[in-house]
């Protein structure tokens, strides 16, 4: 992966997280973050960090990112989630309008 | 004759007897089922068998009641009667009223259904209990001894005259639809009900003896029953909307039927058939219905319309010009010098379907969003959360009316929602809430920070003492309290809404929609409490409240912004007319869905004194014209949501309207207004860039280069509902462009989907932000 194609996602306990900007483009909370004719520190960087986000819902979220392209282009999946990440999830989801 | 089952039943007092709930009658007869043909060989062709004259005054109750019965004929037709046939004679010499039933009070019909009598109807209202409705069919091991004797009774008379069918029924069985055609031009009213419901019944299929008798029950009801009240054949069975009105008129028909079921035994084949038609056509007028429709096509209507019309457009303003706009249009895309047929008007439309209809998929690949799987997983393991802290609340939200909907809101989770010190709880639906649970959990809460509380469909919990002990436990209690929303509580009165008031002091939005026991004088009381503040009231079908006392009240909420008199049937003219020249200027939505009074007059009044008003719903007011529209288009500039069904509006003058207020429109509903087509459809796709949402329900006229036209160039529609357009192909279906759009109504939307719902992210007030200071 070339680091212009890529994104760095931070959890609240550092761990980083390299991901393709089509896949994080589907939170449109980060999609606004690097694209936005603004300067968001983000944007210079490339990297985005979510200090309310734990790693464990934070890995799922990319997970999930990555899910979400490859449904949009033909291969319907389920996405399983553990119920006792769910409610973290949702507020993590919520907050990344996603 | 068949043995009478006379076990005397104690007879219940009417005041004692509570509102029943629907219960099954499924308890086993003492005697066998008998096939009907071995019972048809042991009855004799006579009289229907005697029974016990017991109890006389019940006996003379029913028969003193039934007497009345001819005489008020054209009252009865305007009830779809059931027109059951076994009646009870009124002049026959031998009283055959099942005593023990009357005594009882109830009338087992053959649905199971339990009937009060009439003579006990008087002091009851509710009269009916569903039974099983199963046990439509004659299945007789269902019914007790003593409703057996009676159901015995009935069966016969109709076996009676089924044996006299049974050559004729083969060929009298596709007849039974057109027979009621007879009815119709009678009957055009109530036949649209009617109609239908034989439809159903006729279509049934139950095994094939039932069938016969079905229509064969079908038929005769048919014949029998323009004597009494043109009731066609609507059959006891299978009816679930029973209404008090409509048990009378089954009574009634069942008293006067009998007279005719003992002269009808003897008659056989086609003679019978005539000389009801006869009847019917005698008697026809008497019952005859007029709708709405009908009266529009009276030539009274006719002549003033265009006069009024005429007088609207001339006046100098938006309308008109929008008019002349319309009107231009037409002659130049026209140039035959008479008037094109509307079908060629509306064929007339050019839209290119999208050409890759063979490459798309059908369906497109949309997966569902994070939040929403997360909402499925939790819906399914509600009572494993341990907690719903610092959930925002548009999530829970989000998460109660999916659980609601679903039917899988526990009582954990209503703990859930009161736990810690929420500022907002909302619930669609309270049905499953018991009184002790809510009780329970209102009596804890910390209700200091709550702003917004909904509690619909509480009719079960809430009541004048609950209240009391949980949301009015002290002065004050609530009080943040900005949107109350406590619909369908129908054992509140005024005084659990004083209560109410005086613990929330700085309520802005209160619902009371369907609080059938509040009278105007609560209304009174709350207007007084909070007369600078209040500023949205619903007060949706609440028919306790008299307009014409509670106006008054309604006058001293200065700021009242929005106001819902929906289906409140004393609204008329004059009450528009008096709330709305003194406080229209504030007001920003108006509701007056299916107050049917209201006329021409009263739109124009708000046209003219309601600058800002935003939201105007004018749904099932058949008695406005055209003009209404043209008021509205040269005054209410502000108006971005119009709501219309079944009025009966012109093509041109809604085109006009659009025109017009195209470019600020957002949502529109033209549901059932039945004459749109062409203009419309050109005025839309020109100026309706705004509009998210469209209901074009029921509107025939049109064809899928409309639709098509309509939907590719409105870019911003996300919601188009097409219920009842059957006229729709997959020309337009899979041929338009428009990807967010999506279509409800046709086969294979999803259920309630059209079922508006809340936005999770709106505030406590529609148009308004709540600032706390005031307090």
């Amino acid at each position: 992966m070339k680091k212009e194609d890529t994104v760095k996602l931070i959890s609240a306990e550092g761990f980083e997280f390299v991901i393709d900007k089509e896949a994080a483009m589907v939170s449109q909370t980060i999609h606004n973050m690097l694209t936005s004719p603004g300067s968001f520190a983000e944007r210079q960087h490339g990297e985005v960090t979510f200090p309310e986000i734990s790693t464990t819902i934070l890995e799922k979220i990319c997970q999930y990112f990555y899910w979400h392209l490859q449904f949009a282009s033909g291969k319907e999946t389920e996405f399983p989630i553990e119920p006792e990440l769910t409610l973290e999830l949702m507020m993590a989801a919520n907050y990344l309008h996603t | 004759m068949v043995p009478t089952k006379t076990t005397p039943k104690s007879s219940k007092t009417v005041d004692s007897m509570p509102p029943h709930t629907p219960n099954q009658t499924n308890e086993p007869s003492s005697l066998p089922t008998r096939r009907r043909s071995l019972r048809l060989a042991s009855i004799p062709n006579s009289d229907p068998p005697q029974c016990d004259a017991g109890d006389d005054s019940a006996a003379t109750a029913t028969a003193v009641r039934v007497s009345n019965d001819p005489n008020s004929g054209p009252t009865g037709g305007a009830f779809s009667g059931k027109g059951r046939r076994k009646g009870r004679s009124d002049d026959s010499p031998t009283v055959t009223v099942k005593l023990d039933d009357s005594v009882k009070g109830f009338l087992n019909l053959r649905s199971g259904k339990k009937v009060l009598k009439r003579g006990m109807e008087a002091s009851q209202d509710n009269a009916v209990t569903n039974g099983d409705p199963g046990s439509g069919s004659a299945k007789r091991g269902r019914k007790t001894r003593t409703q057996k004797s009676q159901e015995e009774e009935e069966e016969e008379e109709e076996e009676q005259i089924c044996e006299a069918d049974v050559d004729a029924v083969k060929i009298e069985k596709q007849n039974i639809a057109e027979g009621l055609e007879h009815f119709d031009s009678g009957n055009r009213g109530k036949r649209k009900l009617d109609g239908h419901a034989v439809n159903v019944e006729v279509g049934s299929t139950v095994a094939g003896a039932r069938k016969l008798s079905r229509e064969e029950k079908g038929k005769s009801v048919a014949h029998e029953a323009p004597l009494e009240n043109g009731s066609g054949a609507k059959l006891h069975s299978e009816e679930r909307n029973a209404v008090p009105v409509q048990v009378r008129a089954r009574e009634r028909s069942r008293n006067t039927n009998n007279n005719n079921n003992n002269g009808n035994q003897r008659e056989h084949g086609s003679n019978r058939m005539e000389r009801f038609r006869d009847i019917a056509r005698e008697n026809a007028l008497r019952f005859a219905h007029f709708t709405a429709e009908e009266e529009e096509n009276t030539n009274d209507n006719s002549v003033s319309e265009p006069e009024v019309e005429h007088e609207i457009e001339d006046w100098p303003g938006p309308f008109s010009t929008a008019m002349k706009i319309i009107r231009d249009r037409e002659k130049k895309d026209f140039q035959t010098g008479c008037r094109p047929s509307e079908r060629s008007l509306v064929e007339s439309i050019k839209w290119v379907p999208k050409g890759n209809q063979a490459l798309t998929s059908g369906k497109l690949l949309v997966p569902s969003s994070l939040q929403e799987l997360c909402l499925k997983i939790l819906a399914r393991n509600v009572d494993n959360i341990a907690s719903l802290d610092s959930v925002p609340d548009s999530l829970r939200h989000r998460l109660s009316q999916l659980l609601c909907d679903s039917g899988r809101i526990t009582d954990h989770f209503l703990e859930l929602l009161v736990g810690g010190s929420p500022t907002e709880i909302r619930l669609r639906n309270c049905s499953w809430l018991s009184e002790e649970q809510f009780t329970k959990c209102f009596q804890m809460c910390d209700t200091a920070n709550l702003m917004v509380l909904q509690l619909d469909q509480c009719g079960r919990c809430l009541a004048d003492y609950v209240i009391h002990t949980t949301l009015a436990q002290s002065r004050g209690h609530l009080p943040r309290l900005t949107s109350l929303s406590i619909t369908g509580a129908c054992r509140l009165s005024d005084i659990g809404l004083r209560a109410l008031v005086s613990s929330a002091p700085a309520l802005r939005s209160v619902n009371l929609s369907r609080c059938s026991l509040l009278t105007s004088s609560g209304i009174f009381h709350l207007a007084e409490s909070l007369k600078p503040l209040l500023k949205e009231l619903y007060l949706d079908e609440c028919n306790g409240i008299d307009t014409e006392l509670v106006l008054p009240a309604l006058l001293e909420l200065e700021h009242l912004e929005v106001l819902s008199v929906a289906s409140v049937k004393t609204v008329n003219d004059d009450f528009v007319k008096n709330y709305v020249t003194a406080r229209g200027h504030n007001l920003k939505e108006l509701i007056l869905h299916n107050c049917v009074n209201v006329t021409d007059a009263s739109i124009k009044i708000i046209a003219e004194h309601c600058p800002g008003l935003c939201v105007l719903d004018l749904m099932h007011l058949e008695k406005l014209t055209d003009v209404s529209i043209g008021h509205l288009t040269n005054r209410c500039h502000a108006l971005h949501t119009l709501k219309l069904c079944r009025n009966p509006f012109s093509d041109e003058v809604i085109a006009a309207f659009v025109e017009t207020s195209g470019e600020s429109l957002q949502e529109l509903s033209l549901n059932s207004v039945k004459k749109v087509g062409y203009h419309t459809t050109l005025s839309l796709a020109n100026h309706a860039k705004n509009l998210h949402t469209l209901d074009l329900s029921w509107c025939r006229n049109l064809t899928d280069n409309a639709l098509g036209l309509i939907v590719d160039r409105c870019l911003s529609l996300i919601s188009l509902n097409l219920f009842g357009c059957t006229q729709v192909t997959d020309v337009f279906l899979k041929g338009h462009s428009n990807m967010r759009l999506q279509i409800i109504g046709l086969q294979n939307s999803p259920l309630l989907q059209h079922v508006k719902v809340p936005d999770p992210h709106q505030g406590a007030l529609n148009y308004s932000s709540v600032s706390m200071d005031c307090v």
